[in-house]
């Protein structure tokens, strides 16, 4: 890691909690008003990601064994199953609360039973899993509401699972938290490029979902340019960050000479 | 608001059965042997994956012919045995084709490093190890290994599809309660598969392996780790009855 | 579905599946994704700077599943949303796939080379210029075919999953068919092809790719070229059994006739399984004959 100034974990947790709940709420408030305002949950959803992505990245760095992909998947896996059941209970407003509490619950026990009873030496192990749970559920709540309009249990079943969109959430959402990891995996590896790819691909997960969105052609269009618009934004600064990190960007050349490897 | 508690007690028997098909994920993944990167380089007996990502593979096969199976027949014994068929053939279909490209392409034969002899063909094997590797290719153990390791994760999914799909009160043909279902069983199939990679952590050959001898732990584990997403599930689909319009 | 037809549907599915399994394989191959990828990540940190692709989209499982739930999801929107024909929404869909998983790839080998920073390994935009568009292509290759698997699947052969579930399901076998299968090619072979054939990689060797090529620097598209004479095929031949052989056990003996037909089927599957074996063992037995043993047997000696 560089000498800069690296942001806290407890700096992006707030982030992520805050962002991804406001956002679903935002969402889930006005889009009876006007379904445009689903983008809130979008919104949500970036915030959740960069936040789950910084996770990966602490809970790798101390040696996973088995490959970062398994600790996404979990995530996600404890998502999915923790949101269905938060919805499912009809609770109205408390729901997506209750899915979000559901999720790090679930995943601080998965954490406590892989330290416990597997034995992994990981010292963060717990509340990693617990975060990482609850990223995974508030990604999987916001892109929900985008395609869904509402967090109706009966829309959400419907709209966002029958037809198949929930594994589009799942696999989208959970790259944009594993991906930035393994894609700037080495030991040059700096926190705010990391955090900006992961902020580029959950632009990505945005513009599908919008275009998957059943909330009129309003709310599709107005995701699909904010979706964009963070995709957009954050490839430009990842690139600059490329630039800033790497050895060389060259256009053509040949490998380095003898004396350059010195 | 829904009678969680009463929920949970009227399906005590289906939250047992996908406690059950969630341990038998995790005991079979430790059958199966898996070589990491190490093996796609000849530097390690097995299938040249991650354990997480060959599992899910053999098991994401027994879900499709779960589904497949259960649409049409709801016999609890064709349906589980279908999904372990599926995942076995899944993975004998990869391991005749790795094997090919071992003794074909790259020139070695198959030849475990962590016992003299095979426990099956009784050949020697560690004069056919080559230098400075720990084994190469699918020997007959790992194959059976691996079939026993298929069956025994395809049953687990099956399972645990079967006892989500009775939960509800919807017709087994509902195309809502089966996306609902296949959406659970996937989480809850990858969940399971994570956690014995975290026991196994890299590599292991079979059930020769020495590493073979921690399955209690992961077994354990996720026993434990199942429960509450077993009851957790079961609320869910069960409430789906009682939304309208599903 | 009268039993003829279904033959025909599902001859259709395995031929798209072969397809789907070499094209996975190949673009594995041009960005060095596979598990030999941690070959190309190690060689920096020996000193051997190299211009090989190095693209790592968290495992080919992953980033298969999602390639296709992708375009998957694009296709289904297009059909039931605009009303497109089928034939159109899976190309389309799958063109949206390949320029996601575009901006995978570009992002992956950029921020991988430059974490690389103190091994002087430097990024070669020539590189990502060329690979790029070979990757998108056998990217769409491996989506439309796993689409059409599924697609088929879902409204010809009244699989009960959701279209896009199914792709998603596919496309994590087939890059776990994949990963376990064309990658050993690259992996042990191409990527070593300096050092004797008929060995496993030496672990003094980890690191030490082959990087200077017949005439020039050797990349990506040199090892895709090797690769697809016989990694790739085979990895098709892989992933065409595997749903062939899974699907075909049922459409023979189909469960909805009884339970009969359920337990035949089941048992049918094992034969395979058992048959697949007695090849397998059959070529262990083959390859130590002609192949011979690498060490003697110095008698009681226990090979280090």
């Amino acid at each position: 890691m560089t000498e800069k100034k690296m942001i806290p974990p407890n700096t992006l947790l707030a982030f992520g909690v805050v962002g991804g709940l406001l956002g679903v709420y935002l969402a889930y408030f006005l889009a009876p008003m006007n379904p445009i305002f689903v983008f809130f949950g979008a919104l949500g959803a970036v915030c959740a990601s960069v936040w789950g992505a910084d996770v990966v990245r602490r809970v790798a760095s101390y040696g996973l064994g088995t490959g970062v992909p398994s600790i996404g998947m979990l995530a996600l896996g404890m998502g999915i199953i923790a949101v269905l059941f938060g919805l499912s209970l009809g609770l109205g407003p408390a729901g997506p609360l209750v899915a979000f509490i559901t999720s790090c619950v679930i995943g601080a026990i998965i954490g406590i039973i892989s330290k416990k009873v597997v034995g992994m030496t990981i010292p963060i192990m717990v509340s990693a899993t617990t975060e990482i749970a609850g990223a995974g559920a508030l990604l999987i709540l916001g892109l929900s509401i985008v395609i869904a309009g509402s967090l109706d249990f009966g829309v959400v079943v419907t709209e966002v699972i029958t037809t198949g969109f929930i594994m589009m959430i799942y696999i989208a959402g959970g790259m944009a938290m594993l991906h930035p990891h393994n894609s700037n995996l080495g030991p040059d590896e700096t926190q705010d490029r990391l955090l900006a790819l992961s902020a580029e691909k959950a632009g990505i997960a945005v513009v599908l979902s919008g275009f998957a969105s059943v909330a009129g052609m309003g709310a599709m269009a107005v995701t699909m340019l904010i979706g964009l618009f963070i995709w957009y934004t954050f490839w430009g600064k990842y690139y600059g960050f490329v630039k800033r990190d790497a050895y060389k960007v060259i256009d053509v050349g040949m490998l380095p000479t003898e004396e350059e490897m010195q | 608001m829904i009678d969680i508690v009463g929920l949970i007690a009227s399906n005590l028997i289906w939250i047992l059965a996908i406690v059950i098909g969630g341990t038998l994920i995790s005991i079979s993944v430790h059958f199966i042997p898996v070589g990491g990167a190490p093996a796609a380089m000849a530097q390690a007996t097995g299938i040249g994956t991650g354990t997480v990502m060959l599992a899910a593979g053999a098991g994401i096969a027994g879900i499709i012919a779960a589904g497949a199976v259960m649409a049409v027949n709801q016999n609890i014994w064709v349906v589980i045995g279908a999904a372990a068929v599926g995942a076995a053939v899944m993975l004998a279909a990869t391991m005749i084709v790795a094997t090919w490209i071992y003794a074909y392409g790259v020139g070695v034969m198959p030849v475990s490093a962590k016992v003299k002899y095979d426990p099956i063909t009784k050949y020697r094997q560690d004069l056919y190890v080559s230098q400075g590797t720990e084994g190469h290719g699918i020997p007959t153990v790992a194959y059976v290994s691996a079939s026993i390791g298929g069956l025994l994760g395809g049953l687990g999914a099956g399972l645990a599809y079967y006892a989500l799909m009775k939960v509800s009160t919807l017709p087994v043909t509902n195309l809502n309660l089966v996306a609902v279902v296949s959406t659970f069983t996937i989480g809850f199939f990858f969940i399971n598969s994570v956690i014995p990679s975290y026991n196994i952590v890299g590599t292991i050959e079979g059930f020769h392996d020495p590493k073979f001898k921690k399955w209690p732990k992961a077994a354990i584990a996720s026993f434990l780790a199942s429960i509450p997403l077993g009851i957790l599930a079961v609320v869910a689909v069960a409430s789906l009855a009682s939304v309208g319009g599903l | 579905m009268e039993p003829l037809i279904s033959m025909g549907v599902l001859a259709l599915i395995g031929a798209a599946a072969t397809i789907a399994g070499a094209s996975e394989d190949l673009e594995s191959d041009v960005g060095s994704q596979s598990n030999a990828n941690s070959q190309v990540q190690l060689a920096p940190q020996m000193g051997y700077v190299h211009r090989i692709y190095n693209k790592a989209i968290a495992g080919e499982p992953v980033s298969n599943a999602l390639m296709c739930t992708i375009g998957a999801t694009g296709a289904l929107v297009l059909i039931k949303h605009f009303g497109f024909s089928p034939l159109f929404a899976l190309v389309i869909g799958s063109l949206i796939a390949a320029m996601v998983h575009g901006s995978y790839s570009v992002t992956a080998i950029m921020g991988r080379e430059a974490s690389q920073a103190r091994f002087k390994q430097p990024i070669y935009l020539d590189l990502i210029r060329s690979h790029t568009p070979v990757i998108m292509a056998f990217a769409f290759l491996t989506t439309f075919s796993v689409m059409i698997v599924s697609y088929l699947m879902v409204y010809s052969l009244m699989h009960p999953f959701p279209f896009v579930l199914l792709c998603f399901l596919w496309g994590v076998v087939v890059g776990s068919v994949g990963s376990a299968t064309g990658d050993v090619h690259l992996g042990a072979e191409r990527q070593f092809q300096a050092t004797e054939f008929g060995a496993g990689l030496n672990a003094s060797q980890s690191g030490n790719i082959v990087r200077k090529a017949e005439s020039g620097l050797r990349n990506g598209i040199d090892n895709l070229w090797f690769c697809s004479k016989f990694g790739g095929p085979m990895t098709g031949v892989s992933f065409g059994m595997v749903v062939f052989l899974g699907t075909w056990i049922l459409v023979v003996f189909d469960p909805a006739e009884g339970n009969l037909e359920g337990w035949l089927s089941n048992i049918l599957g094992l034969v395979i399984v058992i048959v697949l074996g007695i090849w397998n063992w059959h070529i262990e037995k083959e390859t130590r004959e002609k192949y011979g043993p690498y060490k003697e047997d110095k008698g009681e000696e226990v090979s280090a």
